[in-house]
C-alpha cells in the first residue's frame, strides 16, 4: 500500500485535503438527504418553501409511503416486484454463464479463425436477405433460419486448415467487452422490432418476463466475463492441478473448487450487475408496456403524471434507491478488503 | 497453464450464444432496416432506399445538433470528474481523517437509477422550493432559470453527470494509486523533489495508463446518456439539450419511423467507434513512451 504520496504533506496542507473532502462528501450526500427529507413532508410543506430538519422547522408524515403502498399513483408494489423480479434472475444467470465463459477462457486455449467469423456474419446477413426478399419468408423467420445455418458454417469453417489470422483467447475476450461499446439505442431499437415481429408468431417477447430476463443477461454478460476473468486468473492453480491428477472432472473442479475459492468475486460480480439492471431505463423503456414494467419506468414517468408533487416523487425515488444503498453498503465492504482491486488492471 | 478439454466448448457457449442472439440479431436487423424507407404510422410498406435516410439525416441540422450537445455534454463533464475524481482519490490515498466513512458514502451516487437521480435533480434545482435558489437568493443572484433556459440546462445535466459518476474515478484511481510502487517516492524524497514535482514526475506519468482506460470508459458511457436528460428536461428547451440517444428515441418511438431511427442508430454507432479510435489513437504514443 503506498500511503506515501501525501503523507508527507505539511498540516496545513492536509487539513486543505480533509477539507476538500468534506466539501465533495457534502455534495454528494446533500441530494440524498434532500430525498429522504421531502419524503416525509406534507404537500403543503413542500409548496410553501425549502425546508430542512424534520419536527424543527416541518413536521414529518408517512402519508406519501401510504399512498404509494396504495397504488395510487401506478402499481407501485407490483412493479417493485418485477424489477425484483428480473433483476435477481437476470443477475444470476448472468453470474453464471458469464463465470463459466470467463473460467473457460482464462484455463483452456481458444483458436478462432477471422475467416470463420466474417462467414458468420456474411452469411447470417446474405442468409437473412435471401430468405427474406428472394424466397418471400418474413423477417423473423428468415433470421431465425439464418442465424443457425451460418453458425453452423462457421463451424466448419473454423475447421478447415485455411489462411488467415487466428485469434486467441484476448481477442475473444475484447469481442465480449466490445459489446459495451455499443450504443444500447442500436440493440434497444432493433430487439423492439425483432420482438414485436416474434410476437406476431405468437411467442410474446415484448412486455414480457423472458425477453426482459434474456435482454438483461446479454446486457450484462460483458462486465460480469471481464470481472470474473480478472478473479479467475488470480487464482492459485496448484489446487485444480492436483485434482487433475486424480481425475476430478473438470466441472466438478470448477462447481466443487473454483467457485467456492471465488465467491467473493462472485457476489461482487452479482451485485455490480443486479445494480446495473434495477437502474436500467432504455430498454425498460422500449420492451415493456404494462404488466412488467420496471421501476425506473414508473419513477421516471412520476413527474408528469399530475404536475409535480414532489413528496410523491421523493417517496417514489426514495424506494428505488433504498436497495442499492444497502448495496453500497455492502460493496463498500468487500472494496475495502480489496476485491475488486483486480478488475482495474 | 492452458489446458485442452472437450468441456471448454461447454463453458463458452452459452455466454456466446447470448451475446450472438441479443446482439448480432438485432445489428443485422437493423442494418437492413437502415436502408428501407419503413414507417409504422402511418403504415407505409417498406422500400428500398439504399442510403436515403443517411443522407437526409446528415443534412438534418437536428442531427448535428444532438450531436454537438451530446459530445459537449461528454468531454464537458468527463474532464470534470477526472479533474475532481483524482483529485479526492489522491486525498483518500494519503489516509484523510474519516477516509473509511468518505468511501461508503462516495460510493453511493454511481449506484442509484439515474431516473431517480434525475428527478432529484430537477427538485434541488426548482426554482421555488429548491434549496440550491434560496441559497442563492441569500447570495443576492436572482431566481435562475436553471432547466428552463438552456444553457443553464446543460449545465445542469452535465452537474448531475459528475454528480453520479465522480465516485467511479475516485473508486478506480484510488485502486490504482494503492499499486504504485513506494521505492519510486523513497528515492525521490532523497533528492528533495517538493509534493508537487513528485506528482507530476511520478504519480500522474505512472497513473496515465489506468487514467487513460478511465477516461476512455466514462467517455464512451456519457455519449450514451438518455435518462438523465429525459427525465430532468426532455431534451428541452426546444431541442437545446437533445442527446443523440434522445432524438433516436423521439424519432423511433414517437413518430415510428423505422428506417430513419436504424439509420440514425448506425450514425451513433460510427460516430462512437470514430471517437473511440481517435482516442486511442492519440493516447497511444504517450502510454508506450512512459512505460
Amino acid at each position: 500500500m503506498s500511503t506515501r504520496s501525501l503523507t508527507g504533506l505539511s498540516p496545513s496542507a492536509r487539513r486543505l485535503a480533509a477539507f476538500g473532502c468534506i466539501v465533495w462528501c457534502f455534495i454528494t450526500l446533500f441530494p440524498l438527504y434532500w430525498v429522504v427529507v421531502t419524503a416525509f413532508k406534507t404537500p403543503p410543506g413542500v409548496v410553501g418553501g425549502p425546508t430542512y430538519i424534520p419536527f424543527v422547522d416541518f413536521t414529518p408524515t408517512l402519508q406519501p409511503f401510504i399512498d404509494l403502498y396504495q397504488g395510487i399513483r401506478g402499481e407501485f408494489f407490483r412493479t417493485f416486484l418485477n424489477s425484483t423480479m428480473v433483476g435477481l434472475s437476470s443477475a444470476v444467470i448472468a453470474t453464471a454463464i458469464g463465470a463459466m465463459a470467463a473460467y473457460a477462457l482464462v484455463r483452456f486455449e481458444f483458436r478462432v479463425r477471422l475467416v470463420s467469423g466474417l462467414a458468420f456474419f456474411v452469411l447470417a446477413l446474405g442468409g437473412y436477405l435471401v430468405f427474406n426478399a428472394t424466397l418471400g419468408l418474413t423477417r423473423p423467420q428468415s433470421l431465425l433460419l439464418a442465424f443457425p445455418i451460418a453458425l453452423v458454417a462457421a463451424i466448419l469453417v473454423n475447421r478447415l486448415p485455411l489462411p488467415g489470422p487466428i485469434l486467441g483467447n484476448e481477442d475473444i475476450l475484447f469481442w465480449f467487452v466490445s459489446q459495451r461499446m455499443f450504443p444500447p439505442i442500436v440493440t434497444a431499437f432493433a430487439l423492439y422490432l425483432l420482438y414485436t415481429e416474434i410476437g406476431r408468431m405468437g411467442f410474446q417477447l415484448v412486455d414480457s418476463f423472458i425477453g426482459m430476463t434474456l435482454c438483461y443477461v446479454a446486457f450484462s454478460l460483458p462486465i460480469v466475463v471481464w470481472l470474473m476473468r480478472d478473479f479467475f486468473e488470480a487464482l492459485p492453480i496448484e489446487v485444480e492441478e492436483a485434482a487433475m491428477v486424480d481425475n476430478v472432472p473438470t466441472w466438478r473442479i470448477f462447481l466443487g473448487i473454483v467457485v467456492p475459492m471465488s465467491m467473493n468475486g462472485l457476489i461482487a460480480t452479482f451485485l455490480i450487475t443486479l445494480a446495473f439492471v434495477w437502474n436500467e431505463f432504455l430498454f425498460a423503456l422500449f420492451l415493456t408496456n404494462a404488466k412488467w414494467q420496471t421501476l425506473p419506468i414508473l419513477v421516471a414517468g412520476q413527474n408528469s403524471q399530475r404536475g409535480d408533487e414532489w413528496w410523491a416523487i421523493s417517496a417514489a425515488a426514495l424506494v428505488a434507491i433504498v436497495p442499492m444503498m444497502i448495496m453500497a453498503a455492502l460493496l463498500g465492504r468487500m472494496m475495502r478488503s480489496g476485491v475488486l482491486l483486480g478488475a482495474i488492471k | 497453464m492452458m489446458r485442452n478439454d472437450p468441456i471448454k466448448h461447454l463453458f463458452i457457449w452459452p455466454a456466446v450464444l447470448v451475446v450472438l442472439a441479443i446482439s448480432i440479431f438485432p445489428l443485422i436487423y437493423s442494418l437492413t432496416t437502415s436502408f428501407l424507407s419503413f414507417r409504422l404510422i402511418p403504415p407505409i410498406p417498406p422500400r428500398v432506399v439504399w442510403l436515403g435516410n443517411y443522407t437526409t439525416l446528415l443534412q438534418e441540422p437536428r442531427f448535428w445538433n444532438a450531436l454537438f450537445i451530446t459530445t459537449l455534454v461528454a468531454v464537458i463533464a468527463v474532464t470534470l470528474q477526472y479533474v475532481i475524481g483524482f483529485a479526492v482519490a489522491l486525498a483518500l490515498n494519503a489516509r484523510v481523517p474519516g477516509e473509511r466513512l468518505f468511501r461508503v458514502g462516495l460510493l453511493l451516487p454511481m449506484l442509484l437509477a439515474p431516473v431517480a437521480v434525475a428527478l432529484v435533480a430537477r427538485m434541488i434545482f426548482n426554482p421555488t422550493m429548491g434549496p440550491l435558489n434560496q441559497l442563492l437568493t441569500q447570495f443576492g443572484f436572482p431566481n435562475l432559470p436553471f432547466l428552463t433556459n438552456g444553457h443553464w440546462a446543460l449545465g445542469c445535466i452535465i452537474a448531475v453527470e459528475v454528480w453520479q459518476w465522480t465516485p467511479f474515478m475516485i473508486l478506480m484511481l484510488l485502486a490504482g494509486l494503492q499499486t504504485l510502487p513506494e521505492d519510486v517516492y523513497e528515492a525521490a524524497e532523497l533528492e528533495n523533489a517538493s509534493h508537487w514535482q513528485q506528482f507530476w514526475g511520478i504519480t500522474f506519468p505512472m497513473m496515465l495508463p489506468i487514467s487513460a482506460a478511465v477516461v476512455f470508459i466514462r467517455l464512451i458511457e456519457s455519449y450514451k446518456i438518455m435518462d438523465t436528460v429525459f427525465v430532468m428536461t426532455g431534451g428541452g428547451p426546444g431541442v437545446d439539450t437533445e442527446t443523440l440517444t434522445l432524438f433516436a428515441y423521439q424519432e423511433g418511438f414517437k413518430k415510428f419511423n423505422l428506417g430513419y431511427t436504424s439509420a440514425l442508430s448506425f450514425l451513433f454507432l460510427i460516430a462512437i467507434t470514430v471517437i473511440g479510435t481517435t482516442y486511442l489513437v492519440l493516447l497511444r504514443p504517450h502510454l508506450e513512451k512512459r512505460r
